[in-house]
Order: structure tokens, then sequence, then C-alpha cells
């Protein structure tokens, strides 16, 4: 039975030279100062056991370093978050007393502001009212100054009438008491007197008439 | 034991594959390793206390229903409106008018003419004692000049308003109450009374003797008009703002108004 040849891996990795003595390959040339090889293969495979051994010693070493590394990671970002966590959750129930608070609060303040603003309402409109009964009054107050002031007109008009019509009948009475003895008087100047009696008594006739027109209206 | 060409030959190919277990474990092992750090996650950062979640600066949103506590529209628009009395020598009348600046209000010619006093309150009932009043040749307007301070002043609009806009009235019907009148600009005409030069508005906002010299205002409180009439039909006749403008531009437009005293 003819051996067969092992199949082609990946091209072997650079290797120092010992360890090519595993390949069965005899190396050509050795340094002068290295021990003589071993004279067989299996002499070889005995000298190539510790390095193997150190080697995965090694990589095992590593690895277990490795995972500590790991694990003491993750244990401490564990232990990290789980106070965080704690930290956020009491933050959170702080701010949420203080929103339910405020919360409280801010129900107190939009009641108080309604009823606020229903009583601005209320004294907006009663300022209003209280505008419009000043103004009413000064309307009227202005409307009995000037009949105050008419009224005043009036008196004072009438007693000029008064006196108008006072001084005719004194006239009158006058000029009759020269006529019952007109022979002691000028004709002519009785003529003028009662002329002047009868204009006196015309002008406060017509006063007369004016005012009671005045007060008719 | 044979040490033969086929032990020899068999024996080296072992040694590859444990080699290969060795160093596939050992890549296992470090894939594990990676794949379980991976997900893991960083490091928390530290908790900050409660008072640092809480923003530092107050909301600047007022809170709702509080836009209507005295510094509305509404409000400006009550306080800039003004109560004129007309005592006459031989009656009295009253008109209604509003702010142009802290001393100044703005009413109608036919409000203000033939007086022995004028007297003038505001929207809370306070007195506001007169300097002076002039009115304008060509238009029904006035200008009253106030000794005291003024509530409020609306401003005025920059353009006459368009058919069809809404328009809100400010002003004392019959001299009563303050009472504000909503309605649209139904167009412009000729002024009937001849009182007026160009073109006035029309609108069907309801006026009653005592709202002349009323503010009509637009949506946005600006003041496009002045009502100093209304028609048969229960339409209201306005001063257009454009008119207000170029007359308050021409000082020499007024002239001192005539008193029943001489």
């Amino acid at each position: 039975m003819t051996e067969a040849p092992l199949p082609d891996g990946p091209p072997p990795a650079p290797r120092p030279v010992e360890a090519a003595a595993g390949a069965g390959a005899v190396p050509t040339t050795v340094p002068a100062s290295a021990p003589e090889p071993p004279a067989t293969a299996e002499g070889a495979r005995t000298a190539g056991r510790p390095r193997r051994g150190r080697r995965a010693a090694v990589v095992l070493a590593a690895l277990l370093v490795l995972t500590v590394a790991a694990g003491t990671y993750l244990y401490v970002a564990t232990t990290r978050w789980q106070a965080s966590s704690e930290g956020w959750e009491t933050d959170a129930r702080s701010l949420g007393q203080d929103v339910s608070g405020l919360r409280a609060d801010l129900d107190g303040a939009t009641a108080e502001l309604t009823a606020t603003r229903e009583q601005l309402t209320k004294a907006e409109d009663r300022i209003d009212e209280l505008a419009d009964e000043k103004a009413q009054l000064g309307d009227d107050n202005a409307a009995s100054a000037q009949g105050l002031g008419y009224q005043q007109r009036v008196s004072a008009a009438a007693g000029k009438v008064a006196l108008a019509l006072d001084r005719c009948v004194d006239g009158q009475s006058r000029l009759i008491g020269y006529l019952d003895d007109r022979a002691s008087y000028d004709a002519k100047d009785l003529a003028r007197y009662s002329d002047d009696v009868d204009a006196l008594c015309d002008s406060a006739k017509k006063a007369n008439d004016q005012l009671q027109d005045a007060l008719d209206g | 034991m044979s040490t033969g060409p086929h032990a020899r030959r068999a024996r080296p190919g072992r040694r590859p594959r444990r080699r290969a277990g060795l160093a596939g474990l050992a890549t296992a092992v470090v894939l594990a390793l990676v794949a379980g750090c991976g997900p893991a996650p960083a490091l928390p950062d530290a908790v900050p206390s409660p008072g640092d979640l809480v923003p530092s600066f107050a909301s600047q949103r007022p809170p709702d229903g509080a836009q209507h506590l005295g510094t509305g529209a509404t409000e400006t628009v009550r306080r800039m409106a003004v109560r004129i009395r007309n005592v006459q020598c031989d009656g009295l009348s009253t008109g209604s008018g509003f702010a142009l600046d802290a001393h100044t209000l703005v009413t109608n010619k036919h409000v203000v003419e033939d007086s022995r006093s004028l007297q003038v309150a505001t929207s809370d009932g306070r007195d506001v004692a007169v300097a002076s009043a002039s009115v304008a040749k060509v238009a029904d307007l006035a200008v009253v000049r106030t000794s005291e301070a003024l509530p409020s002043s609306p401003t005025l609009a920059d353009a006459d308003p368009a058919e069809g806009d809404d328009v809100t009235v400010v002003g004392y019907p019959e001299g009563g109450k303050l009472t504000v009148t909503r309605g649209t600009v139904v167009g412009t005409t000729d002024d009937p009374l001849y009182s007026t030069l160009g073109k006035v508005l029309v609108t069907d906002a309801s006026v009653e003797p005592g709202s002349s010299g009323s503010a009509a205002l637009d949506d946005d409180g600006r003041v496009i008009g002045v009502v100093y009439a209304k028609t048969d039909d229960g339409r209201s006749l306005l001063v257009p703002v454009s008119t207000l403008r170029s007359l308050l531009d021409d000082t020499a437009a007024f002239t001192a108004a005539p008193s029943c005293a001489g």
C-alpha cells in the first residue's frame, strides 16, 4: 500500500530553524555552537515537548489573565451600574415627589387664578358701572348747574321786570296826581311826562311778557 | 517499536493538528472573551443630583389663562377710550374720543365745538383736565390737549382697511357705559354730511349718538378710523386713518375750537 501524501494545507508560517526539525527534514546546516542534533526523529520529538508545553502554559496564562481581567471588569461594571441605577431611581423618586408637590401647587394656583380672574372681571364691570354712574352724575350736575344759572338769570330778570313795573306804577301814580292838579302845571310838561310814563310802562310790560314767555318755555 | 518510514511519516502529521487545536482553542477563548466583553457596557457616569436635572431658568411661557389679567389688547383698548362732556352755554352733549399719546386725544369737531367747557373722563372714571382743543378745517376731527396724562394710547394703522375687514368700535354710545361693538368694513363713500373731504369708510358696526369720536380698530388693535356719523340704515361712517394721519402731519390743518362764550 502506497503511503498517501498529506493534503496540502496553508503555507507554513515562518518558524525558527529548530522547529523545522519536527517536520522530518534533516537540517542541512548546523550552527557551530548548537548541540549535536538527535540522530533520529524520535529524539527530535523528545526535545520539542518542553517547548510546546511552555508555549501552551504561556497561552493558557494569557488566557487566564484575559479571563480574570474581563471578569473583573464585568464585576466592576455591574457594581457601578447597580449603584448608578439606584442613584437614578433615588433622583427619579425625589423628582417625582417634587412634581407631585408642584402639581398640587399648580392646581391651587390655577384655582386662585380662576377666582382672581372672576373677581377681576367683576371688578372691571363694577368699575365700568361706577364710572358710568359718576359720568351720569356729572352730566346731571352740569345740567343742574346750567339750570341753576338759568334760574338765577330768570330771577334777575324777574327782579328787573318787577322794578320796571314798580317804576311804571309809580310814574302813573305821579301822573294821576299831576292831572288832578293840572292847573298848577304846564300842559306841555304834563304831556311829555305822560309820554315818558307810557314808554316806561311799555318797556316794563314787554319785559314782563318776555319773562312770562321764558317761564312758560 | 518500529522506526520505519511509515511511522515517521505518520507522527509529524499529528503535531500540527494538536497545535492547530490549541491555537483554535485559544482563538475561541479570545473570541469568546471579546464577544463577551464587546456588548459589556461602559462604566456609568456619575449620577447628577436632582437639582442638576431641573432647569435653572424659569419658563417664559405664561400660565394658561393668565393672558387676560389686565394686560391684554382688550384692556388696552378700554383704557385708551375717553368720554367727553361738552358743557355748552345752553345745554350739554357727550361724545367719545381716544388717546393719541399721553396728553393728546382725538375726537370729532362737532363733539367739542361751541363749548363753554370740556370735561374728559377715562374708562375708570378718572377726570382729566383739558388744556386746549382745536378742530380740523376740512374734516370732522378735533384734537384735545390735556394737562394730565392719559392712561393708554393705541397705534395708528399704516393704511386704510379693505372692504370686508373686521372693525371694532370702542366708545360711549348715548353717553352711557363704555361699549365695544364689532362689524366689518362695507366700503367707502362720499361724505353725505359734506364735513369731510375725500372718501369716508362705511361699516356695519352699530353706533349711536355719543359714539362720535370713537376709535375704530382693526384686529391688531390699531386705529383705522374715527366714527363721526351714522346712516339712516344703521351703518356707521368713519373718517379713515389716512385722512387722520395727513391732518395730524399738517399743523396748519387745525384751528382753535370755537366757544359758545365767544
